[in-house]
């Protein structure tokens, strides 16, 4: 077995003449926190949604956690907890009822899987009652979210800005609870803008620029000379965008 | 800002039509047409009108001008333009900017009105008792202003009651029964002298309609402008404010749920669950949660209800006429009633359990594809969930043909079972099909809008309807050409096996298809609305 949980080589996906993913290769260690940076529509969400399954690529090969994509498409889905960007959450349902179905989804018997909504609802301090997911905010819609990941015990954790729209003490707890996943061995393969975070949390971190990597290593590799993640991050992905370079907008 | 607010509507709506521009077009056509026809029907009727009858006439034209104007907002609440203000507040516009685009909007839901009254003025120009063009232009001019300001009031009021879920749903189905109540009564030829003198009333001279007939007629011109100009008045400051209350509501505070009684949830809950006790998982879990779904979505409630209202109140009369049942006991819509009202309720369902399956999952279908289960199961689970409602609709038109013995025997109820359960084959084979060829997201909370899908999907869905009815109507007519009742229900079985390969068939092409496409799926069902709800 592979002892990388995501292998990924040469990666292309194109919409029309527009590559949002071009010529991509990652590795991501088994028992890894990894913090896939980027700027806006660099290929972040293209490249979870690959490797998830959600939408197919054009060139390249994908494997994740050993299990080759396309074909390996259920056994990875059994083993992957995914936040996404958007909502993967059916508005209709109650937190409770939304657990309970996600685990059943998952393979799991209807006690076991409402025991662990139970248990997750009380860890997330979601409302127990029938209030919809519908009426939730948008913090308590990511705590959902990320509680359903967690539901089947996943080996794989995929996850589009978690902590987007979260409290500070949602975001604490989620932060634990990754870092415990990790040291039980799963994979955490997360993308954010708040790069503190990332710093602080992912012990790898690949760059994504214009659909390829433009930078990987540890945090520290990343980080010669004194330079923050966020310093290495403009530098890398275009200091030129900075208001400092740009003429024309005295007005601003 | 207006024109930034128009081209971003624009632009939405361009790319929302995409290729069924050219059948959007022709449906326009028609529609306008059709009301072209009424115009000059309109126009007719008021230039050959004598001096006597003018004023009632014209009236009465003017009052049905009025009632269709005020009634669009009710019709078209959330399918017609409307100004979505949650999505436009966040911006610098004036309130009297906002309030001039609300206006506009009215005239443009009421066009086919500007086409009654153009038809009304040419008439009356025609007509010798007529009094002028310039008072008659003067009058239908302010007439237009009083029934935009008044149905912008209309609106502002019912979209403020609409966010009420329950008020939503009881408006709606209320409204639709409204619209099939005169044929009911019509039909039945039921009349009562209090109807006569409603009519009375509502043609006297002091309201809006008929002082501005009047007005426009030249007649007893003082009291007529000063009525007509007190209404409009009137008209503007209730259409002001309840623009402003509008504006100031919080949608969010009317939306949350009222707490539910425990006993109530957990009576709820057992319900919900009774599939899954029966269905291994993940179907039963789906199921589960379909049924869930389907009950807390107002659109799916209000097509439920309309199944064994409206539905009776369309075929009703058609049974009992104005001689009353055991006159028409021969009849073939009357032997077959119960069949033929349970398979309308399913077509009503259907544009929403069958046709688009995935239409109120929207952007959370993509469920379907991170979870470790194949998409024919969810598809099937949906298919036997979407069953639940048939039945249980079938169940309560049957108690209410009994009762009202419309339908005569089990055996008849037997039948309509039989016959439901192949039409619904067939239509679950095309729909999954359907579902995810032309998916299109629905909001739940929407409780009119059909299927929400595009117009090339609605006329292959007019295509789909007769050929799912075709394999029950070859039953009857081998029922017909033989006279014998065991044919019927030979071909009716052999029809409803027949479906079952096909379903199957069509199962398989189904999943197929939204595992290759899944990309552009989840892109049509995650599609949003522009700043104005369409």
């Amino acid at each position: 077995m592979s002892s990388d949980a995501i292998l990924v080589r040469g990666l292309e996906k194109r919409y029309g003449p527009k590559a949002a993913v071009d010529g991509l290769d990652l590795e991501v260690p088994r028992g890894s926190f990894f913090g896939f940076l980027g700027p806006n529509g660099a290929g972040k969400s293209t490249t979870i949604r690959i490797l998830t399954g959600l939408i197919p690529f054009d060139r390249g090969t994908v494997e994740v956690l050993g299990f080759p994509l396309p074909g390996g498409d259920l056994e990875i889905k059994r083993r992957i907890g995914l936040v996404p960007d958007e909502s993967l959450l059916f508005d209709r349902l109650s937190g409770a009822e939304y657990l309970e179905f996600a685990g059943r989804m998952y393979g799991l018997d209807r006690p076991a899987a409402m025991e662990r909504a139970r248990a997750l609802l009380d860890l997330f301090e979601l409302p127990a009652g029938r209030k919809m997911i519908a009426e939730y905010s948008k913090g308590m819609r990511k705590r959902v979210a990320m509680a359903a990941s967690l539901v089947h015990h996943p080996e794989l954790f995929l996850m589009d800005e978690p902590f987007e729209g979260v409290d500070a003490v949602g975001a604490r707890l989620m932060k634990d609870i990754l870092l415990r996943q990790v040291a039980r061995g799963a994979t955490v393969f997360l993308t954010s803008h708040v790069l503190e975070v990332v710093e602080r949390l992912c012990d790898r971190v690949a760059i994504i620029n214009e659909g390829k990597i433009a930078a990987a290593g540890t945090s520290e590799e990343l980080r010669s000379g004194g330079e923050s993640l966020e310093d290495v991050f403009v530098r890398i992905v275009g200091g030129g965008h900075l208001l400092a370079a740009r003429e024309g907008l005295e007005w601003l | 800002m207006i024109g930034a607010l128009l081209r971003a509507q624009f632009l939405v709506m361009r790319r929302t039509l995409g290729a069924g521009v050219a059948l959007n077009i022709a449906g326009g056509v028609f529609w306008y047409g059709l009301w072209t026809l009424g115009a000059i029907g309109t126009f007719s009727l008021i230039a050959s009108a004598t001096e006597a009858k003018l004023p009632g006439v014209l009236s009465l034209v003017l009052a049905g001008v009025c009632v269709y104007w005020q009634a669009m907002p009710v019709i078209s609440s959330t399918m017609g333009s409307s100004l979505d203000l949650r999505k436009l507040l966040a911006y610098p516009l004036p309130h009297g900017r906002l309030f001039a685009v609300e206006m506009l909007l009215r005239l443009v839901s009421g066009l086919e009105m500007l086409l009654v009254l153009t038809g009304a003025a040419a008439g009356l120009a025609m007509n010798p008792a007529g009094g002028g063009v310039v008072p008659m232009a003067g009058a239908l001019a302010v007439f237009i202003l009083f029934n935009l300001l008044l149905a912008s009031g209309v609106k502002s009021l019912l979209e403020r009651l609409l966010t009420r879920r329950k008020i939503r749903e009881l408006i709606v189905l209320l409204t639709a029964l409204l619209w099939v109540a005169p044929r009911f009564f019509m039909l039945t030829g039921y009349r009562t002298p209090m109807g006569k003198r409603a009519l009375d009333s509502a043609l006297a001279a002091g309201l809006p309609w008929s002082a501005a007939a009047r007005a426009a007629m030249g007649q007893y011109r003082m009291a007529a402008w000063l009525s007509l100009l007190a209404w409009t008045a009137a008209a503007a400051w209730f259409g002001r404010a309840q623009f402003e209350r509008s504006l100031r509501f919080d949608t969010a505070a009317a939306l949350a749920s009222p707490p539910e009684s425990q006993r109530r949830a957990s009576f709820a809950d057992r319900l919900f669950r009774m599939p899954s006790r029966i269905l291994p998982d993940p179907i039963g879990a789906v199921v589960e949660k379909e049924l869930r779904t389907l009950a807390r979505a107002p659109t799916f409630r209000n097509l439920f209800f309309m199944g064994f209202t409206f539905g009776l109140l369309v075929w009703l009369p058609m049974v009992v006429g104005r001689q009353g049942p055991s006159a028409h006991e021969d009849s073939f819509l009357s032997r077959h009633f119960l069949t033929i009202v349970s398979l309308y309720a399913l077509t009503l369902l259907g544009q929403v359990t069958f046709w688009n399956c995935l239409a109120f999952d929207r952007s959370a279908a993509a469920f379907w594809f991170v979870t470790p289960q194949p998409i024919s199961k969810v598809l099937m689970a949906k298919n036997i969930a979407s069953q639940v409602p048939v039945y249980i609709e079938v169940a309560i038109l049957t108690a209410i043909s009994l009762a009202l013995r419309l339908a005569h025997g089990w055996g008849e109820v037997a039948e309509a079972i039989a016959v439901v359960a192949t039409c619904s084959i067939y239509m679950l084979a095309m729909g999954n099909v359907t579902s995810v060829e032309y998916p299109r997201g629905l909001n739940p909370e929407r409780v009119s809008g059909g299927s929400g899908s595009s117009g090339r999907f609605q006329t292959l869905v007019l295509i789909f309807y007769p050929l799912a009815l075709l394999p029950v109507g070859l039953a009857f007519l081998a029922r017909y050409a033989f006279g014998s009742e065991a044919v019927f229900r030979g071909v009716l079985a052999a029809m409803l096996v027949c479906g079952a390969l096909v379903y199957r068939v069509t199962l398989k092409s189904a999943a197929d298809t939204a595992d290759k496409r899944r990309e552009a799926l989840l892109t049509a069902l995650s599609t949003g609305e522009g700043p104005v709800v369409t």
